[in-house]
C-alpha cells in the first residue's frame, strides 16, 4: 500500500496514530467493516431478521392505527410495508453483502444511496420527495441492526480509532463524546465547526475541510493525524511512523509541562490579575474545568440541554443542572447563557430550517417569541442563583428594545418566584453577548444598561465579514485579524472601561494563545475559552507585561491590512 | 397479452399512496403486469419500480398484462386510473 498525505485545516492540536474508522454521510451511525467469507450467511440472516422485525413493528403500528382510524397514516405504513417486502428493495442488499463481504448496515446504506440518487433525478418534486419513504424504511432497519450493542463496540478498537466522517452535526457530537476516538477527520467544516468544538473538548487532534477524506482513506488503514500542522498521513512508512511516535511523545511532555502552571495564579509580570474562565456545554465538562485551573465559567452554553430529545427540559430538570454547576464552582463565577439555538442546533422536528439560520429566528429572538419556553429557563436559572455566583448572559442582542424586553421578562420571572416564596439572588447580574456588529458599534449604549459584556467573536466575525462559517468555500475569508474586527472589539472594551463594566471574550479568539498578548494590550482582562486552551493562554499571561503591550496594540489597531497585523503580532509574541 | 394506454389524471401523479394502491391491485392478479413510460418498463408488482417510474399528472402509461386473468387486470387497473386512484382529485 502506498503512502500519501492529505492537507486540511487543523482545528485541534496534538498527534494521533491509529486505524481509520469510516462513517457514512446520511446515516451517521453506519460504519463499514469487512467480513470473512464464512460470516456472510449469518450476516444475511441478521439483515433478514432485522427486516422481519421491522415488518412486525409496522404491522403492529398499522393495527393500532386502525383503531384510531387515521387513514392517512395507515397509507404511509402500507407504503413502508410494501417497500420493505418489495424484492427490489430487500434482495439487493443481501447480494451486496456476499459480493463485497461487508456488513449488513453498509450494504443497506449503499443500496439506499443508489435509490436516493435515482430519485434525485426525478423532476417531479412531489415524487422526488418519496425518496424519504425509502430512507425512513432503511433507518428503521438500521435502528434494529444497530440496536445490538455488541455490533458497535466490536468496531471500536480501543482508543486508537480515528473517526473519518463527512461532517459532525451537533446532535452527532453528543453521541461521539461517549466513544473514545483518538482523532477526528472530516471532509467539511472550519475552525468554528462543531467538529472543532467537540475535538477540543475531548482534547484530541482534529483536521477538517479535507474535502474528500472519506473517498481517499479506506476503513482500517493506518493513519497519522498531525493536528499541529493539519496533515494526515495515510499508510505511513516505518521511518515516518517512528518519527511520529517520537513527536507524539514530545507533544505529551510539552502538555505535561503546561500542567505544571495549573495552580499558579493567573497574573501578568506587572501583577495584573487576569481571569481565565472556561466555556462549557454540559455538567460533565466540569472535570476538565477543574483539571485546567479555570477561575470560573465564562460561558455555559445551555442549548446542549435542549438537544437530542423530543421534549424540552422542564424547569426542575434545568434547575438541577444549573445548581450542580453553580455549587461545584462554589464562590467562582458561573455565566449561564440563555438558549442560543437556531435551526442548526435543535434536533426537534418542529423547527423549520431557514435558508440562513445564522440570521434567522434564533437565540434571544427565539426566546422572545416563545416567552413560555424562555420563562421556564429564566426561572430555573434564578432558582439556581441561590446556590452560587450565577450571572445571566443574553445571546445575539441586536437592539436596546430587545434588551429591555428581556429584562422585563427576567423581572417578571423574579416576581413570580417572589410570589411563590421561592428564593433567588435578587441582584443577579445580567450581561449581553456582543456578536451583532450593530451592538458592538453601539457598545456604549449597551454598557450603560447591562452589568457586563461578553464578546462572542465567532459570530461577530461571521456577521461582520458576512461569511457563512459552515461553507468551506468561503471559510478562508473568516479572519479574526481583519482590522474591522479588531476595531469592534476595541470599541467594546473601551465602552466597558468607560462605564466600569466587565468585558470578556468568549469566542475562539480568547483561546488562541497567539492573540493573548494583543488582547491584553487592548485592555481585555477576562478571557473565556475551552478548558483545554486555558493553560497555553496562561503561559502567555505569565510572560506578559500589560504596560509594555499597550503601545504594540495601539500600533496594531492603526494598521490597514491583516497581513501586516499578523506580522506585528508575531513580533509582539517574541 | 393485452396492452392499453392509460392517462394519469390525479393531481399528485403516481406518488407513494397511488403507487401502493396500484401495486396492491397488481399483486392480486396472477398475470405479469408491466407499466411502460417512454423507454422505461417496470414491474407493476414492485412498489420501488413503480415509484421510480416517476409518473406525474397527465403522463400516458402503457399498461401490459400477460396471464390467465389479464382481462380483469387491465380493466381493474383502468378503473383505478379513471377514479383518480381513489383520491377524488
Amino acid at each position: 500500500m502506498s503512502s500519501f498525505n492529505i492537507h486540511g485545516v487543523s482545528v485541534s492540536n496534538g498527534i494521533a496514530i491509529g486505524k481509520a474508522h469510516l462513517i457514512s454521510n446520511a446515516l451517521l451511525e453506519v460504519i463499514h467493516y469487512q467480513l470473512d467469507k464464512n460470516e456472510v450467511p449469518s450476516e444475511i440472516k441478521r439483515l433478514s431478521r432485522a427486516m422481519n422485525e421491522v415488518k412486525k413493528d409496522l404491522l403492529k403500528i398499522k393495527k393500532q392505527l386502525k383503531k384510531d382510524s387515521s387513514d392517512e397514516f395507515s397509507a404511509f405504513i402500507d407504503t413502508h410495508l410494501m417497500i420493505l417486502t418489495d424484492k427490489n428493495f430487500s434482495e439487493k442488499p443481501k447480494k451486496i453483502i456476499s459480493k463485497d463481504t461487508c456488513n449488513a448496515e453498509w450494504a443497506l446504506k449503499k443500496h439506499m444511496d443508489f435509490f436516493v440518487r435515482k430519485f434525485e433525478q426525478i423532476e417531479d418534486e412531489y415524487i422526488k420527495e418519496r425518496k424519504n419513504d425509502v430512507i425512513q424504511v432503511v433507518e428503521r432497519i438500521l435502528k434494529v441492526l444497530l440496536g445490538h450493542p455488541s455490533q458497535s463496540s466490536q468496531i471500536n478498537k480501543g482508543n486508537s480509532a480515528i473517526l473519518v466522517a463527512h461532517d459532525i452535526s451537533p446532535a452527532d457530537a453528543l453521541q461521539f463524546k461517549k466513544h473514545q476516538y483518538a482523532a477526528f477527520l472530516t471532509d467539511m467544516g472550519g475552525s468554528t465547526s462543531h467538529t472543532a468544538i467537540l475535538a477540543r473538548s475531548l482534547n484530541i487532534p482534529s483536521i477538517v475541510a479535507l474535502q474528500n477524506a472519506r473517498g481517499l482513506i479506506k476503513n482500517n488503514e493506518q493513519i497519522i493525524v498531525d493536528g499541529n500542522q493539519g496533515i494526515v498521513i495515510i499508510n505511513p512508512s516505518e521511518e515516518i511512523l517512528k518519527e511520529y511516535q517520537v513527536r507524539q511523545n514530545l507533544w505529551g511532555i510539552e502538555q505535561k509541562k503546561l500542567s505544571k502552571i495549573k495552580n499558579i495564579q493567573s497574573k501578568t509580570l506587572n501583577n495584573e490579575k487576569i481571569e481565565l474562565l472556561a466555556n462549557i456545554e454540559v455538567p460533565d465538562d466540569m472535570q476538565s474545568v477543574k483539571d485546567n485551573g479555570a477561575t470560573g465559567i465564562g460561558l455555559f452554553r445551555t442549548e446542549f440541554l435542549f438537544m437530542n430529545r423530543k421534549e424540552l427540559p422542564n424547569e426542575e430538570e434545568q434547575f438541577k443542572i444549573y445548581k450542580t454547576v453553580a455549587k461545584s464552582m462554589k464562590d467562582k463565577t458561573v455565566v449561564i447563557r440563555t438558549l442560543d439555538s437556531g435551526a442548526d442546533k435543535l434536533t426537534s422536528a418542529d423547527t423549520t430550517i431557514s435558508a440562513n439560520p445564522a440570521l434567522g429566528l434564533r437565540a434571544i429572538r427565539l426566546c422572545l417569541s416563545e416567552p413560555q419556553l424562555f420563562n421556564i429557563q429564566l426561572r430555573a436559572i434564578l432558582r439556581a442563583s441561590k446556590f452560587g455566583k450565577i450571572k445571566i448572559l443574553i445571546p445575539m442582542l441586536s437592539s436596546l428594545s430587545e434588551l429591555r424586553q428581556t429584562k422585563l421578562l427576567i423581572e417578571r420571572a423574579k416576581k413570580s418566584l417572589h410570589n411563590q416564596k421561592i428564593l433567588y439572588n435578587k441582584n443577579i447580574k445580567i450581561g449581553g453577548m456582543i456578536e451583532v456588529p450593530a451592538v458592538a458599534i453601539n457598545a456604549e449604549l449597551f454598557a450603560q444598561e447591562l452589568d457586563f459584556l461578553s464578546i462572542g467573536t465567532n459570530d461577530l466575525i461571521q456577521y461582520t465579514l458576512a461569511i457563512d462559517r459552515t461553507d468551506d468555500r468561503v471559510s478562508h475569508l473568516y479572519n479574526p485579524l481583519h482590522p474591522a474586527i479588531l476595531k469592534l472589539i476595541n470599541i467594546t472594551i473601551k465602552a466597558g472601561k468607560k462605564y466600569n463594566k466587565e468585558v470578556s471574550i468568549c469566542g475562539e479568539m480568547a483561546g488562541d494563545s497567539k492573540l493573548t498578548k494583543l488582547l491584553l494590550g487592548m485592555g481585555l482582562r477576562h478571557f473565556s475559552m475551552h478548558p483545554s486552551r486555558i493553560l497555553s493562554v496562561k503561559k502567555q499571561v505569565l510572560n506578559s507585561n500589560t504596560q509594555k503591550l499597550l503601545p504594540w496594540s495601539t500600533k496594531i489597531l492603526k494598521i490597514k491590512e491583516s497581513e501586516t497585523i499578523e506580522t506585528l503580532i508575531h513580533k509582539m509574541n517574541q | 397479452m393485452i396492452k392499453k394506454k392509460m392517462k394519469i389524471i390525479n393531481k399528485l401523479g403516481l406518488h407513494a399512496r397511488a403507487s401502493s394502491k396500484l401495486t396492491q391491485l397488481a399483486c392480486s392478479f396472477t398475470s405479469e403486469i408491466f407499466l411502460i413510460k417512454d423507454k422505461n418498463k417496470v414491474n407493476a408488482k414492485s412498489i420501488m419500480e413503480v415509484l421510480m417510474l416517476a409518473a406525474s399528472k397527465n403522463t400516458i402509461i402503457l399498461v401490459m398484462a400477460d396471464g390467465i386473468d389479464e382481462k380483469e387486470a387491465i380493466s381493474d387497473i383502468e378503473n383505478l386510473f379513471i377514479n383518480y386512484f381513489g383520491e377524488g382529485e
